[in-house]
Parts: C-alpha cells; structure tokens; sequence
C-alpha cells in the first residue's frame, strides 16, 4: 500500500448507475467501478462503491489528493419538485412576471400547449417598493420597513427559501443587499439568495427564474454536500470536496453550497470534459463530442480545447425534448444539446404513413425486443442487430446474448407489414431516420455556433454512440469519428482530469463609445477579484503557475436583438481602446454570420470572465504495441448493411482490445469491445493511435457543384 | 446516392426532416442578425422553403403561422411578374403589397430562388414584420392604404447578385428607423443565401431536381390525404357563429358558415361587416384564408409539420368588399383587430362538432409602439413591445396566462424596454379576475403601467382589441374580462399621442374566455384560484357558485338555484 496522495477520484451519482474512477496522478493507471445508485440516500451508494474501489488499486482514503463528485441530484430535484418551500420578493409591480414569462408559445399548433408552474406559487410571492433606473440609480428608495411584515409573512408561510430579485439590480445589488441582510437578521435559518450574486445579466423574466431555481436547490444541496464530505471522511478522505460545474469547471463544496443550481446537469458535462482531455493527449483541439445511450444522444462542442459554452439552459421541462418547455436558467453552461435519439428509442409509422423513431425509449425495462424480457416495440437496438452491427452473442462482451427472433418479430408486424416493406428496408429504415434526427439536431447546433462540421472529428462514446457515429459524420462531411478507450466508462475521466474553475457574468448595459473603459475594467477587475477568491478557496494562489483569467464581452449592434460572445484578447484587454474592442465585435459577427454593419454603434451588454486554475496534468497510458497488424484482432467476418452502398457487405470484425497502435486498415469493418461496437463504412480509414483510440478517417467529398448561392448578396453595398 | 430518387416511405421521411433543418437554421440566422426588437425579440417573421411553382413545403418550427399561409399565395402572385423562366442567379424578389402579401405594408415578403444546375428548383422565402413602413404612425385612422406608408410592388431586391441600389435607396427615404429596416432586409438575404446552400447539399445528396420535384409531391400529397383523413372523421354538418368584436369606430361584425363535407370543408363570411372606409382593420383574402385554416390545423392536424399540402381541403369564402375581401385601396394596416377574431368564430362554429379540441376566445396581443428622441443622446428610438391577453380554455385545460394566441411572439423584457427608451414601467401584472369563468378558466391578462421619464415627450401608438367585446368563452364557459386603457386614470381616444415627462399610460389587456359550465369546476380548483389571487372570493361566488371564506379556508359549493349575493 502506498503512502502517496495524489490519486484522483472522481464519482457521478446519475439516475441509475453511480460511476467511479480512481486515477494515479504520477502514471495514468485508472481503476473504475460501478454500482447502483441509491436514491433515498445516495451517499451510501458512494460508499459502498469505494470500498471495492480503493481495494482494487490498494489505497485508501487518505492517498487521495483530491476527490470530485457530480451529481443529477439537482437536476431530479427540479424534474420532481423536490426542492425547498421557496418564497420570492421583487419589485412592488413585477411579482406575476416569473409566471408570464416570454409570452412566446414554443409549439404554434398546439392547443394543449403546457408551461412549467413557476417553481414559486403566486402565494409566496411578494413585492417591496424599491426601484433603480437602468443605470441603477435609486428612484425609490427601499422601503426597509416594510420588510419586517414580509418576514412575518415567511415565517407563517413556512418558507425555506427565498429569492430576492429587484428591477436592474445587475447594476446595483445594494438594495437586494439590504433586503437580504435585514431578512436573514430576522429569520436566520432560511436560504437566501440575491439575483445580483446568482445571475447579475439584464431580462428580468430569466433572473428571477434563475434565482428561484438556486434557491429552490440550495438546503437540499448543501445538506447533501455536509453527507457526502462526512462520509468521505469515514473512508479516510479528509480534505476538501470538489464537485463538478455546469460550465466544466470543478469548485470548491462551499461555492457549490451558494450556486447549486450552477451544478445542474454537470454528469453530461463531464463527457464533453473527458473529450477535451483525450483530445488534449491526442493533439485535437477541435472536436464535436456525441454520447449516444439507451434514451438519448448528447452532442457537444469542442473548439481550441475549450468547450462551446452557452448562458443559458431550461430545467424541468413539460416536455423532455420541446426547446422552451422548460424554466430558463441563465448559468454558464457547456453546451449540450439532448435529442430523444438511443439504443431503446421506438420506431412507429406516424398520420402521414412514414415511419418515425423516438422520442419515446423502451429504456433499460423491458428495453429493445433483442434483450428478450418481453418488449414488443422495434427499437433502434433491435435495428442494429438487424443489420449486423451488433453481434447478438457479444453484447456486453457476451455477458447478454440478444433474442434476434425478437427482434424480426416485432419488425415484421410494427413495421415490415404496415409499411410493405422487407425486414432489411424496415431496420435500414430505423437507422436513417435516428440518424437523421441526431443530424438535423446536430446541424442546427453547428450552425448556431456559426461553424463548419467540416473542420472536426466526431468524439463518440456511450453504449451507442460508436455504432452511428460513422453515418453522422459522413453526412456532415466530418474528418471522421475518434472512439477514444474505454469508450463505456468516458464520462467518469472527465471529473479526474479538470481543472478548478469559475465563470462570473454581469450586465452593463451601454454603446462602447459612451462608456469609458475604466467603468468597464471596474467590472472584470471584480469578477476577476471573485473568481481568485474561488481559487483560493481550492488554495490555489493568485500568482500560481499557469492560474488564466480570460474576459469576454456579449456584444451587438445597437438596437440588435441578440448579443455575439466575443472574447477579449490580453492584448485589447490592457490597450482598453474602444474602438479596437468594437472591431471585435465587428470581426466576429461577420466571422458568425457572414457580415457586419460598421456604420453602426456598438452596444455591450454583458461583461464575462472565466478564472481557471490549469488543468491536472494527469498522463494517458499508452497500450503496449502488437505484431501481427490487423489479421491478430480480426475476429471473423459477417454481413452488415451499409446505407453508403445500400447493400450488405461481408465485413471483417475486429476485437478492439487486440489493435495494437499504428494498426491500419480500410473500411468496412466492425471493430467491437465489451461496452460498444463501433462501425466503420465502406470508405473508412480505420487507424489506432498511441493511446489505443480508434480512428475512422472519411475521405473528404469533391467539391460539389458550387453555382447556385447567392454570393455576397447580403455584404453587397446598397 | 443514386440518382433515381427512392420514395419509400423512409426516404420521405428523411429527407422532409432535413428540409425541416434547413429552415431551423435559416431561423436561427435571422433571429441572430436581425435588428429590430420585432424581428430580432418578439419573432415577428416566418421562413418558409417553397418548390418552383410557389408552393410551401417546409418552415422553420417557430414561424408566425399566419405567415406560413400567405407566403406561398405570395410567391405564386410574385411569379406572375417574374416568371420563374426569367430569373437570375442571384435574383431576390421582394413586396408589401398587401393584397399579394400578409395584408398591411410592414409585413415584406422577401424570396430569393435557389438555382440548381441552371435551373430555379426552388425558393426561399421570409415575411418579416419590420420596424417600420413610412405612412401614419396611429394604427387606425388611415382612410385609405396610402396614408399607410410605402408600397412595394414586386420587385427585384438584387438583381443577379446586385442590390437593386434604387429601392434600397426608396426603402431608406421612406422609413423611420432606415438602420433597423435594412439591418433586417440584410439578414434577412442572408439567411436565404444560407439557405440556398444547404438546399444545395441537400439537392446533391438526394436526386437534384427531379428527387426534390418528386419528394415534393409527396410531401403535398401525403399531408393532403392526413388532412382529408382526420375531415373524414369528424361529423358532417352545417355550423353557424357569429360575433361581435371591436372594429374602431363601430363594431365588426363577424358570421361564419362552416360546412363540412366527407373530406372538405368550407367556411363562408358572407353576413360579416362590409369593409370599413374610416378604420384601417380590412382583411384582404390571405389574411381571411390564413386565419380561417390556423385554427383547423391545431385542431385536426397538430403534429404534423405545416406545408401547403394540408390547406388543400380548405375553400373559404367572403363577399368582395366586405371586411373579410376587401378591395383595394382599402386601408388595412391593423387588420388584425379583425382576422385575429376569425378562429373564435371558427371554433364557436365548430364547438357543437368537434368539442374535445376547441378553445375559447383569447386576450391575444396589443401592439405598443414607443417612438422619439432619447433625452440621454437624442437618438432616435422605436421600440415595439408586444404584451398578451390570457389564452382561452381548452377541454383539457385552464388558458394560460399572458400568452400569445392566435400569433406568435415574445414580449420585451422591461429591463430591455427600459434601456432602449426612456420609460420606467410602473407595474406589469395579472389581472384578478379576467379569466372567464368555465369548467376550465380563461387565463388571465395583465395590466401594464408606462411612465415617460426624461424632458420631453414621446409618441405613443398602441393597438388596443377586446376593449368593448370580451373575448367570448364557449360551450357554456363565460367571455375574460374585457380590456381597458387609460392616461393619467384618464380614458383617451386610441390614437398616436405625445405622453409628456411624467404621464402614465395604463394598459389592461383582456382575459381568455373559459370552457364548459363553470358549476362543474371542481370546488378545489376555486378554492386555489382563490388563494392564488386568480379568482376573487366575490367571483368564486358569482360565477362559480363557490364560497370561499378566506379567513378559514373552508370552501363549499352553493346550491346552483339559490342567490349568491357578492
């Protein structure tokens, strides 16, 4: 047993599974465990999987240097309403506003059309009169007595939580201070939380939601948060929780205890980490992450090892997959779009007689018709044996063998005879039409990053991601699909091989040319004053090596709807010139959408920085070399269906854990491990590297008949 | 691929999503670099994919759907200026004309061809309703449509590739906020342009032009046949409504005659209002056609994606030079005041044969515009702020609140409004109360207060509806409160109005009508609409027959003979 202390792990308490990764900071050596979640207390779980963990690898708690952890917790508790009783103070005249909303209906035909009940009933929610202006001068002043009868009424109503949102109070929190401060005094044990610390960005409508939503959050967090450090004590883990951001970094337990709602959705997050930190080994700073499961398929960005980034997400969605269903939460998030597209995903023949897959999912019970336990729906699954994709008797490595009469079945009578068609055409069917959902998802994500597909791999992961990457990107004319190793377990090493790291945003609303840069300074001075606070928090100092402080501005054309993320280069930053901050912008809009309107002014909305500690340089192993080439893994041949030729092929398969680095061969070819299978079509350069990830090369497309496109139409001068 | 198009129905599938995508990303680049809070906020605009001859086959998911019915009429009319044979590439055609287009000036009609191997195979197409056409600034008052601005016959925006640089000049002289106006025609071609090329990829994946000309037909086809499916359905019949709305200075008078057929079905205005000569709230025959077939598709036809295909069973008809078919040079800038009633006539027709998927009448939006020089820099300002009424009540649920119907849009935020004129909004609010009553209630509308700050006045134009006639409820569900305006607690005329430094201007826009007999509503549905502040304990008595003592918190339902007192 070793006296070291730098062994990272890192545990992801999802819906079904608890996943662990044990990581040796000095060699790369990395032992996983599984077991399941436990709902009614989920540390337990935690510690039941440790134990057989740290057994495996011969440490215990205290060799661990650092522990981080992420979590559905918040998530389910906002899907459930499982949250605190929340009170919410505004504005005297605005208390409705969480409930109004946008006032855009996200489905146009629906009559039925259902919006989320805001997280707080009408019934607690209450107004003071106080009011700012835009700049946030003071109109009215608070009205500080009148407070007392709203703490009387919170503590009648029971409220465990409350949060306080004032008109413009992005650019002046002290009222909301001051409210704060009296309200704790009077009633102590109850959570709360200010928009000005939460979500200091303009729209009133999405900071109230979004500080109710951390509010709503925040006692179950941080009860949860003392349970998981206590217990991590018991095994010996002494020193400080780090848990798992939505924005991709990892904080400090007390950071998280203030911002919950900052950790929603932060397992997927971690998927679009592990892609960076395999992409960072590989020498691929640019690539779109897809983590393809049993219900859904999840695609991110990945562009100079930075994940694409948004400002918002909605939580608890009436409708899973309906964008604007949802409560919207302003957080910085690692971008990830979730499209109804698995394994398990149903197909059905809709009104028009064409045939349709997912959303819904036949999920893990009874799952596709091949896990013979009685589903009698075709899933995509069910397709992909079909099609040979997926050898019925190597399912989990042979831990599972598929019911492929099952399968034929439930084709035959759901699909073949409604459709007229054979049972080939019918699987072939489902495959397209998955994949065409994922690409219409995946293209219209591309497209509002205002980027081109044909610049990246595609990363691809989770059960089964590797099987339906290579179609994605060949219709995207992608570089070709990367599956890294241990494609089932990627997720979990995006925990053990992140950085400490925190994003600040804050409005100030006003044209560059009249505002003066040190007004604007004065704000990233204090977010990046913050964001140092959080890492010494970690105890990382200001001055340590490598620790990046990087600003951003959401800029736009005076008058313009919508702002352009433009980041602001060190450079810029310091010459603080206006002018040059608004070419920027100019840049980066015509870099986005093709053109730009220099005659008009410059408007920033809101001011954003990042302060990061530098990633763990945790090394990936490399797999020992083989002799023999491809023929030493090659485990068989059998027919696959290939929508590129629209025929069965007599395809070789190779075992993947037998590819030796450099190992090279031509497609088609199915290249199988014990959690996925990944295929690779006809025109495919199939290539193992160092580390043992496996690439599919697609050769690129001939420029195709350009005539047609309207050039520079919209940059022409009128 | 091969070049014989397959048309299984898997490939139709596939390739109909991919056109579907397209247009999402067409969307998404106009949202992103459009201008004006209209276009870029409140999501005023569709964009549609159309074949050769003019008809839609494709629209992003969130188009306006009005919008979404007239393009394609549009197109057609456009055609017959430019015949398709004539176009360049690089060509992008452009009108206002309202009874080409979606019916009044500000609503341009931008479509731009997509050549493939020298040959238009298909069009691109956007209505947008911009900031601003020239012409009056009250939404009412025109006698006729040259007082409402500035017409643009069909015309060619670019010609092969170049801006057509005499109508952008005519635009820019004609226009109040020249920036914001061409800011959105710019990206508006822009969009089309990204458009064209990924209907370009999509040609070279599936077929070219004789694949597209054949997955059109049956994208037509097949939704023509779900359409006349779910017509068959429902039970034949003749169903008459009639109703009543604002109108301006007199009322509109609306009848409907729906006659239902096997798998047609016809709706007959002949009875409505003749058209108005001192009001500007005319329908021209898309608005009539696109209002009438909105509410038969979220009825019969929800989930199915919106193309042209499915407004074949569809006739309507409205007597030339009534309110419904009026004539040029009608004035017709708020027609909506009018169209926006045409599914409540519709689905009180329909109520007595389809009742599962009816809804009762809606608050619906008010269009508040905010004109004139800021006092911080005297720049120009024009900003438009699109509240809504409550929804009407459904078989299945209470209307929501403050939300638009039968349009589509998002209101600007008051942190937003604040910021871009000099207005502080006092309060904006649900109104107790305004939902009619019903088995399921109407939802509520809001009040909106408006205080201009500064030294000096602004002009502001607002488009008041539901303030005589309240949006009614339907099968035995009571009409929403009706709506209510004032200055200073004083009412005024609706006209454009210079409100000084200080006044305020209060808005009360209307609640949705409610659903079913409102004695049927469970007592603990009252009872919680009453502890929410949704309902009074007054109207929980009136309406509901449902006392509600607050103090207590017991609730019991009176016998439905016996007088309730308030």
């Amino acid at each position: 047993m070793t006296s070291r202390k730098n062994f990272r792990l890192g545990f992801d308490i999802g819906g079904t599974f608890t996943d662990f990764v044990l990581i040796d900071e000095e060699t790369g050596r990395t032992w996983l465990n599984k077991c399941l979640t436990t709902p009614h207390d989920p540390s337990q779980g935690v510690m039941e999987g440790l134990g057989p963990l740290f057994a495996q690898a011969s440490v215990k708690g205290e060799n661990v240097g650092i522990a981080i952890h992420a979590t559905t917790l918040i998530t389910n508790a906002l899907i459930e309403r499982k949250g605190a009783r929340t009170a919410f103070l505004t504005t005297a005249g605005f208390r409705d506003v969480p409930e109004m909303g946008t006032e855009v209906r996200y489905d146009i035909y629906d009559l039925f059309l259902a919006k989320p009940d805001p997280l707080v009933p009408r019934n607690r929610r209450y107004e003071v009169s106080e009011r700012l202006d835009k700049n946030g001068q003071v109109l009215t002043p608070l009205d500080e007595a009148s407070l007392r009868d709203v703490a009387r009424a919170l503590r009648a109503d029971k409220a465990e939580a409350l949060a306080i949102v004032f008109l413009h109070s992005f650019r002046n929190g002290a009222h909301e201070r001051r409210a704060r401060d009296i309200l704790h005094e009077a009633l102590p044990g109850m959570s709360i939380c200010i928009s000005s610390e939460v979500a200091p960005e303009i729209r009133e409508y999405e900071r109230m939601t979004t500080t109710m939503a951390n509010a709503y959050v925040q006692p179950l967090t941080r009860e949860y948060i003392d349970i998981v450090e206590r217990g991590l004590k018991e095994m010996g883990y002494a020193r400080r929780l780090y848990l798992m951001m939505s924005s991709g970094g990892i904080t400090t337990g007390q950071t998280a205890r203030d911002f919950p709602i900052r950790m929603v959705e932060s397992g997927p997050t971690a998927g679009v980490l592990a892609a960076i930190y395999f992409g960072r080994n590989m020498g691929l700073d640019s690539m779109v992450s897809f983590d393809m499961g049993g219900t859904t398929a999840k695609i991110g960005m990945i562009k100079k090892g930075q994940a694409t980034k948004s400002n918002m997400i909605e939580v608890g969605r009436v409708d899973r997959f309906k964008k604007g269903s949802g409560i919207p939460v302003k957080i910085p998030m690692v971008e990830l779009i979730e499209i109804g597209a698995g394994g398990g995903s149903i197909a059905h023949i809709d009104q028009l007689g064409l045939l349709k897959v997912g959303p819904r999912s036949a999920g893990a019970m009874p799952g596709p018709a091949c896990y013979g336990r009685g589903g009698a729906d075709p899933t995509v699954t069910d397709a992909n044996v079909v099609l040979g994709y997926l050898d019925p008797n190597y399912f989990l490595g042979g831990a599972m063998t598929l019911d492929v009469r099952a399968a034929h079945e439930v084709f035959e009578a759901k699909v073949c005879k409604p459709l007229g068609m054979s049972l080939n055409d019918a699987a072939r069917g489902v495959f397209e039409v998955v994949n065409q959902n994922m690409l219409a998802a995946m293209k219209v994500h591309i497209a509002e990053r205002g980027e081109d597909p044909r610049k990246f791999y595609l990363f691809s992961f989770g059960g089964a991601g590797p099987a339906h990457a290579y179609e994605l990107a060949r219709a995207l004319q992608m570089r070709g699909v990367v599956v890294p190793p241990g494609a089932g377990a990627t997720s979990a090493m995006g925990l053990v091989t992140t950085a400490v790291s925190f994003d600040f945003a804050r409005s100030l609303v006003s044209r560059l040319d009249k505002i003066a840069w040190s007004d604007v300074r004065g704000v990233f001075e204090s977010m990046t004053k913050d964001g140092l606070a959080v890492l010494a928090e970690a105890g990382i100092a200001a001055d340590a090596p490598g620790v990046s402080i990087v600003h951003a501005m959401d800029l736009r054309h005076k008058g313009q709807g919508h702002e352009v993320t433009v980041p602001i280069p060190e450079m810029a930053f310091k010459k603080g010139s206006m002018t040059d901050l608004a070419q920027l912008f100019y840049d980066a809009h015509r870099e986005k959408y093709g053109h730009a309107h220099t005659n008009l002014a410059v408007e920033l909305i809101t001011c954003r920085t990042t302060v990061s500690a530098p990633p763990p340089a945790v090394p990936l192993i490399h797999i020992p070399a083989g002799a023999g080439g491809a023929a030493a893994a090659l485990k068989g041949k059998r027919q696959v269906y290939f929508s590129e030729v629209g025929a069965y092929l007599d395809t070789p398969v190779y075992d993947r854990y037998k590819l030796a680095p450099n190992v090279r061969f031509a497609g088609p070819a199915i290249i199988e491990e014990r959690e996925c299978t990944a295929v690779a079509g006809p025109s495919a350069q199939v290539w193992i590297d160092d580390f043992g990830s496996l690439y599919m090369d697609i050769p690129p497309r001939k420029p195709n008949s350009a005539e047609g496109v309207m050039n520079d139409v919209a940059n022409a001068n009128a | 691929m091969s070049l014989t198009p397959t048309l299984d129905p898997i490939s139709i599938e596939v390739q109909w999503n991919r056109l579907i995508s397209v247009m999402d990303e067409v969307d998404i680049a106009v949202i992103r670099t459009a201008f004006s809070t209209i276009v870029g906020e409140s999501r005023d605009f569709a964009v549609i994919m159309l074949d050769r001859l003019g008809r839609s086959l494709a629209q992003s998911q969130l188009s306006s759907p009005a919008f979404t019915v007239t393009l394609p009429a549009t197109t057609k009319a456009v055609l017959k200026h430019f015949p398709v044979e004539t176009l360049e590439l690089g060509d992008v055609l452009i009108t206002n004309d309202p009874w080409l287009g979606s019916g009044h000036l500000p609503d341009l009609s931008i479509v731009a061809p997509v050549f493939y191997k020298g040959q238009v195979v298909a069009f691109m197409g956007c209505v947008a309703h911009v900031a601003d056409i020239g012409g009056r600034l009250d939404y009412f008052d025109a006698r006729d449509l040259f007082e409402e601005g500035l017409r643009i016959p069909p015309s060619k925006l670019f010609i092969a590739g170049k801006p057509n640089t005499q109508l952008f000049r005519i635009i820019e002289a004609n226009v109040r906020v020249p920036d914001m106006v061409i800011g959105d025609i710019r990206a508006i071609v822009g969009a089309e342009q990204l458009g064209a090329q990924r209907l370009h990829e999509f040609l070279d994946d599936h077929g070219g032009g004789d694949g597209f000309a054949a997955l059109t037909e049956e994208i037509l086809d097949r939704s023509e046949a779900a359409m006349r499916n779910a017509l068959r359905r429902m039970p034949d019949g003749e169903w008459r409504y009639a109703l009543d709305a604002d109108g301006f200075r007199t009322p509109l008078h609306i009848e409907v005659k729906v006659t239902k057929t096997g798998d047609k079905i016809h709706a007959d205005f002949t009875g409505s209002s003749d058209q108005f000569k001192d009001a500007s709230i005319n329908c021209v025959p898309n608005n009539t056609f696109a209002d009438t077939y909105y509410p038969l598709k979220c009825s019969l036809t929800p989930e199915l994606p919106n193309n042209e295909g499915l407004f074949r069973p569809l006739t309507v008809f409205a007597p030339e030079g009534s309110a419904f078919n009026t004539t040029m040079p009608s004035a017709v800038k708020s027609r909506s005041k009018s169209s926006f009633h045409i599914h409540v006539a519709i689905y009180g027709a329909l109520a007595q044969a389809i009742p599962q998927v009816v809804q009762a009448g809606s608050g619906s939006f008010w269009a508040i515009t905010l004109h004139g020089t800021h006092p911080d820099d005297n720049s120009v300002f024009n900003v438009h702020i699109l509240p809504n009424g409550g929804k009407g009540a459904t078989a299945r649920m209470d209307g929501l609140p403050t939300i638009a119907f039968p349009y589509n849009g998002t209101v600007t935020p008051t942190e937003i409004t604040e910021n871009q004129a000099p207005i502080l909004v006092e309060h904006k609010k649900l109104v107790m109360d305004s939902g009619g009553a019903g088995l399921f209630r109407g939802g509520l509308g809001q009040s909106i207060a408006l205080r201009v700050l500064g030294d000096r006045p602004i002009i502001a134009s607002i488009r008041p509806d539901k303030v005589r006639f309240p949006p009614p409820g339907i099968l035995g569900g009571l009409p929403g409160a009706k709506g209510a305006y004032a200055i200073n607690g004083k009412e005024v005329p609706v006209e454009p109005r210079n409100v000084s430094p200080g006044d305020v201007y209060t808005l009360v826009l209307p609640g949705g009508g409610g659903y079913g007999d409102p004695h049927q509503r469970p007592i603990e549905s009252v009872a919680a609409d009453v502890r929410n502040g949704y309902v009074s304990p007054g109207v929980a008595g009136r309406d509901y027959g449902v006392l509600v003592d607050e103090k207590s918190g017991t609730v019991r339902r009176v016998p439905q003979d016996s007088e309730v007192v308030r």
